[in-house]
């Protein structure tokens, strides 16, 4: 806005400078557009003034309030303004000195007085020529004095010829003409005498002047009084006109117009002097505003990119990498603009792909996390002080604890109160004061619930440094996986023995009776005895044996499944009707669902699981005289699955103290009799329907085992689908 | 109000910018009146004569001193006489139907001690012993023809005015500036008017 305006205003005072010395050349012009050229330079000069004015301000306001780039702008304009009007302030003050100088030089005295002297001399020989025109007119006027009207033309005209006249008139008082003579080639009518003329010669006294012609040149004018007119009563006058030589007439012309002149220059001196210096003036003030506003402009302009550089490196210092400066020129500020853009373009860049970069690990950190989470391992991050880094659920699920929300936070602190964390910490302690960087061990922690075995491997992460920063404890809950190969070991041994062990039997058995029939009747009584009691003791035992042999071979059989839905409370009491026909000595008392479902099951394993459950709590109150066991059935809702739980419990001696899970394996008993292969086959059985047993000692004495089977197909199958997710139930599941 | 901000203080910038401007400009001495000229017109009247209006004027020239110096300095002096025919218009501008201007050339001969009367329309000229017959020259106007009568509408309304203008026209160029701006270079007297009668 301000440059356009500047431009303008400059422009406008160039151009009507130029008008100025163009219009001096003409009246006319001048007249019509000096107004207006003088109207405009001011209006110039003022806008220019200012604009100046408001850019010292601006200038003055950015220097105290520090605005970057004002000091090196206000050295610049220093520095071009120094540049610019030290010559023009010199220009101007010489060319006043030189210009008035040299208009005073044009006039001497000297040129003055031999004007004056050729004026007087150009006069005084005119002078000569009109004293003797006048007295030729005089001598005319004397011998016309008594000439009548008619000798009086005649004599006019031979005056005029002799005298070489132009023009001799007589007129009478009243300026009729009386007579005239004309030189015809040079006038065509007679000249009108003059009033001044007229009045002198009324006085009686001759005239003569000297009347400067229209196209330049002179002529005499004489004039003298005559006889007096009779008519009017006045005097008669004669006029006559003479030339003045040509030679003559253009040197006095040129003597008076060169007088004329120099005085005219002398007269004008001054207001000519004051004239050009007032044009110089307003030239310089025109230049030296011009200049100085061209001082401000050029240094904003220079300033302007650096300033620029400023603003951007600011931006770039608080982060903005976006900022883009405007490529101002090709110059060196120009290079440092581009190496800016340049710098900020590949700051934007790097910050772009470190962004991406950070997103493509955050991604990877979520996948990680939700592999983790899935997991059925644990994992727990430490830092080297064992502050909780990370843990996924599976840990929490093992150890007992929820480890995730407890994150940040000192692992033997979030310990306390949580047995088998506090186990495991004891454990990873002492690996981590040995200074052990990576471990490897089997640990079992012993809770409320039962024994457990966690394979758990353990590494260092590595710092820069060379230093630890930290742990990664990965763990398994190998339990069932142990649980399985112990079964799986006990079926295999199951299967061996009665193979192996039953088909000599037979033999040994039958081979017992036949030396019993053979020798028997004919050996002496007392021989016959001994024979007798041996050969019945090698049958018997070998009668219990393949009663042993045949409880094997029924753990490590796997008939095919019969499924059909039955009333389970109705089994319940056929199976311990048969117990109370047996044996009366122990109080069997059956607390029995009736909300109960039928349940789809094999009728004749569960049988089987009952006998085994109740002969094992007969077996175990055996020789007690309060001897009671309950049998209690019940409906359950489990997270959408029914399940029916049959739970037998008696008041005798209770499991043993040691791992309650163990009592499942095979010859784990606590009684004197029994193949030790009853609880082992039940749990066989009751996994076989993808139930669930459990075995506990009563707070008051005696033991309690519950066993849960779904009761319908479809809970079957939520029950074995969530079996994987919940570490409590695949452990008992196995 | 106040902006606050680069663009506000640029804004107080050229406020005082304008104001420092308008300070120095009351300190520029405005043009000096000194020994003052004048012209006038003291009478003036159309007359038919054959047909065409023709102006008798009475009018009376005091030169300035200043005017006076030039003119002795061999600066002619222009004498401009404007005349104008006016028709009276109802509800609208006067229209100006005739314009007629004379221009006369007042000078100082050195040689001959004369000063020369001229007409610059006609080009005729007469030089007079004195200022005074010179000035009483100028200021008598006799039979100047203003407009043909056949010109003029018979049912209109006219009138005529003048005025004179007394100026230095022919200084030498870079002299301009000057006279430009000084009043008594220049001669303007108030216009006379009077009725056409018709």
């Amino acid at each position: 806005m301000t440059v356009l305006l500047a431009g303008i205003g400059l422009l406008l005072a160039l151009t009507t400078l130029l008008l100025l010395a163009q219009t001096s050349q003409s009246s006319e012009q001048f007249d019509r557009l000096s107004g207006i050229t003088l109207l405009v330079n001011a209006v110039g000069i003022v806008v220019l003034f200012i604009l100046l004015v408001g850019n010292l301000a601006r200038l003055v306001q950015d220097l105290r309030r520090h605005v970057p780039g004002a000091k090196l702008k206000g050295r610049m304009v220093a520095m071009f303004i120094g540049l610019a009007v030290l010559p023009l302030l010199l220009v101007y003050y010489f060319s006043a000195q030189f210009l008035n100088r040299g208009i005073d030089s044009w006039f001497t005295e000297d040129v003055e007085q031999g004007l004056e002297d050729a004026l007087e001399l150009s006069r005084a020989a005119l002078g000569i020529q009109m004293r003797t025109n006048l007295n030729l007119t005089l001598r005319f006027a004397d011998a016309a004095e008594t000439m009548s009207e008619p000798a009086l033309v005649s004599e006019l005209v031979r005056m005029r010829r002799e005298t070489g006249a132009v023009e001799v008139t007589v007129f009478a008082s009243n300026s009729r003409i009386v007579a005239t003579s004309l030189d015809r080639s040079r006038v065509s009518v007679p000249t009108t005498p003059t009033d001044e003329m007229l009045l002198q010669v009324a006085q009686g006294r001759p005239y003569v002047s000297l009347d400067p012609l229209e196209g330049g040149g002179y002529q005499v004018r004489t004039a003298a009084p005559m006889q007096a007119d009779v008519r009017s009563g006045g005097r008669y006058v004669v006029q006559a006109l003479y030339p003045v030589t040509q030679r003559l007439a253009a040197m006095a012309d040129s003597v008076g117009d060169s007088y004329t002149n120099y005085k005219r220059q002398l007269y004008l001196r001054e207001p000519l002097k004051r004239t050009l210096t007032l044009t110089l003036t307003v030239v310089l003030l025109v230049s030296l505003l011009a200049s100085i506003y061209g001082a401000f402009f050029f240094s904003r302009r220079l300033v302007a990119p650096i300033q620029q550089l400023v603003a951007g490196t600011r931006a770039v210092a608080a982060g903005d990498f976006d900022t883009q400066l405007p490529q101002p020129s090709r110059d060196e500020i120009g290079f440092l603009v581009s190496s800016f853009n340049d710098m900020t373009r590949r700051l934007a860049a790097a910050r772009e792909e470190a962004r991406d970069s950070q997103a493509q690990v955050e991604a990877e950190r979520a996948n990680l996390e939700v592999i983790l989470a899935r997991l059925s391992t644990g994992v727990v991050s430490l830092e080297p002080d064992l502050r909780i880094r990370t843990a996924n659920q599976a840990a929490g699920a093992i150890l007992g604890v929820d480890l995730e929300s407890r994150i940040g936070e000192l692992l033997p602190e979030v310990a306390k109160g949580h047995p088998l964390l506090e186990q495991f910490v004891d454990v990873a302690r002492v690996h981590v004061l040995a200074g052990e960087n990576e471990w490897r061990e089997q640990i079992i922690l012993r809770g409320d619930v039962g024994r457990r075995v966690l394979t758990c491997a353990c590494t260092n992460l590595p710092a820069e440094d060379g230093h630890t920063s930290g742990f990664v404890v990965v763990f398994d809950d190998i339990t069932a996986l142990l649980q399985a190969q112990r079964d799986a070991a006990w079926g295999e041994v199951a299967r061996r023995l009665a193979h192996e062990i039953k088909n000599p039997l037979t033999p040994i058995q039958l081979s017992a009776e036949r030396l019993r029939q053979k020798y028997l009747r004919g050996m002496a009584p007392n021989e016959a005895q001994v024979l007798d009691r041996a050969t019945h003791t090698i049958v018997q035992q070998v009668e219990a044996m393949k009663e042993m042999v045949n409880a094997f071979s029924e753990y490590a059989r796997t008939p095919d499944m019969d499924m059909t839905r039955f009333d389970l409370n109705r089994l319940v009491r056929e199976v311990i009707e048969l117990y109370r026909a047996q044996d009366t000595t122990v109080d069997l008392t059956l607390d029995l669902d009736n909300e109960l479902p039928p349940v789809d099951a094999d009728a004749g394993r569960v049988r089987q699981i009952l006998h085994n459950l109740v002969r094992n709590a007969v077996e175990a109150l055996e020789g007690q005289e309060d001897g009671a066991i309950d049998i209690i059935t019940r409906a359950e809702q489990h997270s959408g699955a029914t399940l029916a739980t049959i739970t037998v419990e008696d008041n005798g001696p209770g499991f043993q103290a040691g791992p309650v899970e163990q009592i499942f394996d095979p010859y784990v008993t606590s009684k004197p009799k029994g193949t030790g292969l009853g609880l082992a086959i039940v749990k066989k059985l009751v996994e076989e329907h993808a139930g669930s047993i459990y075995a506990e000692n009563r707070r008051g004495g005696g033991a309690r085992i519950r066993i849960s089977l779904p009761v319908d197909e479809a809970s079957r199958e939520i029950i074995v689908s969530a079996l994987p997710r919940r570490g409590e139930q695949r452990r008992e599941r196995a | 109000m106040s902006v606050p901000g680069a663009q506000g203080s640029s804004i107080g910038g050229y406020r005082l910018a304008v104001l420092v401007t308008l300070l120095c400009l009351s300190w520029l001495p405005l043009a000096a009146q000194e020994d003052e000229g004048s012209v006038a017109i003291r009478s003036a009247s159309a007359d038919l004569v054959d047909g065409v209006y023709r102006v008798e004027a009475r009018l009376q020239y005091v030169l300035s001193d200043n005017a006076l110096d030039a003119l002795d300095s061999g600066v002619p002096i222009n004498v401009e006489l404007e005349l104008q025919v006016i028709k009276a218009r109802r509800f609208w501008l006067d229209d100006v139907t005739a314009e007629l201007e004379v221009n006369y050339q007042l000078l100082f001969n050195a040689l001959s001690r004369r000063y020369v009367v001229r007409n610059l329309n006609t080009g005729e000229q007469d030089s007079f012993a004195t200022l005074y017959s010179a000035l009483n020259n100028l200021g008598r106007i006799t039979s100047l023809p203003v407009i043909d009568a056949a010109l003029l509408e018979d049912d209109g309304t006219y009138r005529i005015r003048m005025r004179a203008i007394v100026d230095v026209k022919d200084f030498p160029a870079a002299l301009r500036l000057i006279a430009f701006w000084r009043d008594d270079w220049r001669l303007t007297s108030d216009w006379y008017e009077w009725q056409l009668a018709p």
